[in-house]
């Protein structure tokens, strides 16, 4: 097991809830997660994750309980705050609404400097985010006449220039054209890989079986189940709860499974190739 | 405006110093105006015509078109000045009107023509200006002008999201006019009430997770940005300060004539 320290992101029994709302958009929740993790938010719209997710980069204050990074609790000055942010980014999930530069190059520029990075350092900072993230063919462009999926590149080096150790995506893949969302993909891919620890909001249940380490359920501002994605897929009263369908691979796995065309033997498939591969033998 | 926009990020000058063409915009302009004579303000017009199509490469009949906009304000303005309501006919023209003349004088007609070359002239340095240097290019001119950061940081969020409130307009219209929302008068100003207010909320809603998003980067009451710098080429500034001082020949001559 990790030891305490390891834990980068923790929520200890938060609660929020938003002025002139009855109802708390978080309810009590407690979560931890340990460093250089995948993990996937899953929850119908108002189960709390986008709230969570403002919560853990201090955006928004909770009223109960208590957020820790690095072990760490959230200080609510300018200077505890500063720190957490720079720590914990957040990728909005509409581009449109985190862009506010006409410019590319402005656009990236904006969350370096705000660290308090000298100007020489941050330009370099920033030519290396755009290269990184394959951004140079459209960086001269205007903001208003990029694609959805170059918005979100751009969004998404938005983040990345400033070093966060908690990479938080709020949908990244909503919205993308096939094309963009297995860019984007790859690049969280590549990202994790890298060290990061992962935070994604989605609605792809087959994605998130495959990609997470951890998926974590929301209902209501409550956690509904966190656990591996075998264990909290194969929850089906939780995933009727949170009006969300099986793994594609996971239904045909346990069809295959019944029929006795496959054997028990081994770990059930993540992906629709491992299950072809299963069942070729 | 849009189709400014597009034409000047295909500007082949685009990527020139924006301080160059600024001062070069600028400092035409001032001369242009403070001369007397017609020669400057022809020299002046040929000129920027000259680098805003040929060099820029801004196709002509584009250029034509934008220069008619500004065309149509200034002949009505001219027509007041040129002619004049009389009992007297004046020498360059007389229409009798029962006892009163429309009439103008040989001087207020050359005038008329000399402010018209004039305005032209001065319209041509605004639209060298913005059919080659990039909005956010001038705001990091201005930048360096000392212009308030609070005007700055204005010009560059309104550039910003004039086309999302344009593109979120468009929509909502689309979709009235799908279900029918323009069918007559009364249902076409009931539906434009209704983007209006849409507009509104939406903006406001917009605003709210844009200001969000700005505090989780560390925002801090100043919209810090790093401007891309394109170095200024020495054989350009030469050539700038040469045509700026032949012109400034020109305004000292056509003063002292």
């Amino acid at each position: 097991m990790m030891e305490e320290k390891d834990w980068v992101v923790e929520a200890e029994q938060l609660s929020y809830t938003y002025e002139g709302n009855e109802k708390k958009a978080l309810d009590g929740i407690s979560l931890k997660f340990g460093r250089g993790r995948k993990i996937a938010f899953m929850g119908g719209n108002g189960s709390g994750k986008s709230t969570l997710f403002l919560c853990m980069n201090g955006i928004l204050k909770p009223q109960e309980g208590r957020m820790l990074i690095n072990g760490s609790p959230v200080e609510y000055t300018r200077k505890g705050l500063l720190d957490v942010r720079k720590r914990v980014g957040i990728v909005f999930q509409e581009p449109d609404d985190q862009l506010f530069s006409a410019s590319v190059f402005q656009e990236i520029s904006f969350g370096i400097l705000n660290l308090g990075v000298d100007e020489e350092s941050a330009r370099k900072e920033v030519e290396e985010v755009i290269e990184k993230m394959g951004i140079t063919p459209f960086r001269d462009r205007p903001a208003h006449a990029l694609s959805g999926g170059q918005k979100k590149l751009v969004a998404i080096a938005d983040i990345l220039v400033m070093h966060p150790e908690v990479l938080i995506l709020d949908e990244p893949a909503a919205s993308l054209d096939p094309k963009h969302r297995k860019l984007v993909r790859s690049i969280v891919e590549r990202l994790s890989e890298s060290g990061l620890t992962i935070l994604m909001a989605t609605h792809d249940v087959d994605y998130a079986y495959a990609w997470a380490d951890e998926i974590v359920l929301l209902h209501e501002g409550k956690v509904l189940r966190q656990g591996t994605p075998r264990q909290v897929c194969g929850d089906e009263k939780a995933m009727e709860q949170a009006n969300l369908e099986l793994p594609a691979v996971m239904r045909l796995y346990r069809q295959l499974l019944r029929r006795g065309v496959i054997g028990p033997e081994g770990e059930p498939p993540k992906t629709i190739e491992d299950l072809e591969r299963r069942i070729s033998g | 405006m849009i189709v400014i926009d597009k034409l000047c990020y295909q500007s082949k000058l685009r990527y020139a110093n924006a301080s160059e063409k600024f001062v070069y915009a600028v400092l035409t302009l001032i001369l242009c105006v403070i001369s007397r004579s017609v020669l400057t303000a022809a020299v002046v017009f040929f000129i920027n015509v000259y680098l805003t199509v040929a060099k820029g490469g801004i196709p002509f009949a584009r250029y034509g078109k934008l220069l008619m906009i500004p065309a149509a304000f200034l002949l009505v303005s001219t027509v007041a000045l040129v002619v004049n309501l009389s009992r007297v006919p004046l020498d360059a023209f007389a229409f009798p009107l029962g006892e009163w003349y429309v009439t103008g004088s040989v001087s207020s007609v050359l005038e008329g023509l000399r402010l018209c070359v004039k305005a032209f002239a001065a319209v041509t340095c605004l639209y060298f200006l913005s059919l080659t240097t990039v909005v956010t290019d001038i705001l990091g001119v201005l930048k360096k002008l000392h212009v308030p950061g609070l005007v700055i940081e204005l010009m560059m969020l309104i550039y910003r999201f004039i086309f999302l409130l344009m593109e979120t307009a468009s929509a909502i219209t689309t979709s009235q006019n799908s279900r029918l929302g323009n069918r007559d008068y009364r249902t076409r100003l009931r539906s434009f009430g209704g983007m209006g207010s849409a507009l509104l909320v939406r903006s406001i809603k917009r605003s709210g997770v844009l200001y969000d998003a700005m505090e989780a980067r560390c925002y801090d009451g100043e919209l810090k940005v790093l401007s891309e710098e394109r170095p200024a080429k020495k054989k350009e500034i030469l050539c700038i300060a040469g045509y700026e001082l032949i012109l400034l020949g020109l305004v000292i001559w056509s003063w002292i004539r």
